[in-house]
């Protein structure tokens, strides 16, 4: 069935179409968030609260890139549970490492992997939020710039300025570990 | 020297989009004449685009658990959407009585006179003609509602009325303001 015909199921309240948009798209707002927020029983929070938010609105759903309209409230809910975390200390078993995709899964190669992925980790949450959503959105999830700009309810021009700022960020604080690249 | 330097930080503000292919064929042109006599920008396009491919490579986590949703359960409503609707309702109330008042003032239903005059009168009802200081106003302003009113030597605040319905009026459409758009920002965010 095409997506299209799934929402629009969904919109007349059949929960078998609403969850089968979640089996869709779980991965991605999970990464999203996690990648956000870099805890990982935040970003469980976070999932769970959009995709309840977004069963709840799915009628106001007005057509366009569903993606872009769910990661919107994906979006709200990681700055919500920021907030949240801001106020309160995470726990180390929350700390979810940044994993690399590897085609020589080596044990060296794990290692390096690993210490790249902690590298980037830090250079993301080192990031202002907008401009981490906007690299994540981009290089991560892999949207393009309209629907990133859809997202972020932001213009072009922003989204591009965004991401060139949050990229080049993330180059200058991972230069200094430029050795262990590969 | 300057010129270059400028150049250059037009060029790099245009990297990344340039990466992404999001340049117009203009500026695409600008970008790539700079890259070719200018080996630290072209250094840095390198960079850019090695933390890049380094960004693609981080994998995509499996979920913990499944977020499938279970069957409609009706929401409990915010506590700012219920006051929501009594402060539209107060607010609502307080103008229709300023309207009331003011309509009423208009057309001579209540006894009304300059605060000092009323204050003085109020202090000392029915006294002589039961006009006090304002026996000047004449027979014909007895006719209709302030007539009743004088009889009885009570005279309408009608002034502090207004006032009070006014102030209540914009503290309560304030409060309706902010809180409706507490309940914007709530249903945008879903």
């Amino acid at each position: 069935m095409e997506e299209d015909e799934i929402v629009k199921r969904a919109r007349e309240g059949d929960v078998d179409s609403f969850n089968r948009l979640v089996e869709i798209y779980q991965r991605g707002v999970y990464n999203l968030s996690l990648r956000m927020l870099g805890n990982a029983s935040a970003a469980e929070d976070a999932t769970q609260d959009a995709f309840l938010s977004a069963f709840r609105c799915i009628g106001r759903f007005r057509g366009g890139s569903f993606r872009a309209w769910l990661f919107r409230i994906a979006t709200n809910s990681c700055y919500d549970q920021l907030r949240a975390l801001s106020r309160r200390p995470t726990t180390p078993i929350d700390d979810m490492p940044v994993e690399l995709e590897s085609d020589r899964p080596s044990p060296e190669d794990f290692a390096v992997r690993r210490e790249i992925g902690e590298k980037i980790k830090e250079a993301l949450a080192a990031l202002p939020p907008d401009q981490r959503l906007a690299v994540i959105l981009r290089d991560i999830e892999g949207l393009d710039y309209q629907e990133i700009a859809r997202v972020t309810g932001s213009s072009l021009g922003t989204v591009k300025s965004r991401i060139n700022r949050g990229r080049g960020r993330l180059r200058h604080y991972l230069e200094r570990y430029r050795e262990l690249f590969p | 020297m300057f010129k270059r330097k400028s150049e250059c930080q037009i060029v790099q503000e245009r990297l990344s989009p340039y990466i992404d292919e999001q340049l117009n064929p203009a500026d695409r042109e600008r970008v790539e004449s700079h890259l070719e006599g200018c080996p630290a920008c072209f250094g840095e396009l390198e960079s850019l685009r090695s933390t890049v491919k380094l960004l693609r490579r981080v994998a995509m986590v499996t979920p913990p658990r499944s977020f499938a949703v279970a069957e409609a359960a009706p929401r409990p409503q915010p506590a700012y959407a219920r006051s929501f609707r009594t402060f539209r309702a107060a607010t609502a109330v307080a103008a229709l009585l300023l309207v009331f008042t003011f309509a009423g003032n208009a057309a001579h239903l209540f006894k009304a006179g300059p605060v000092e005059e009323r204050i003085d009168r109020q202090v000392t009802p029915a006294v002589g003609d039961g006009y006090g200081m304002n026996g000047a106003l004449g027979e014909e302003d007895l006719e209709g509602g302030d007539a009743l009113a004088a009889k009885e030597g009570f005279i309408w605040p009608v002034f502090e009325l207004e006032l009070a319905l006014s102030g209540a009026v914009v503290v309560l459409g304030g409060a309706t303001a902010v809180l409706w758009q507490k309940k914007r920002r709530g249903i945008e965010k879903g």
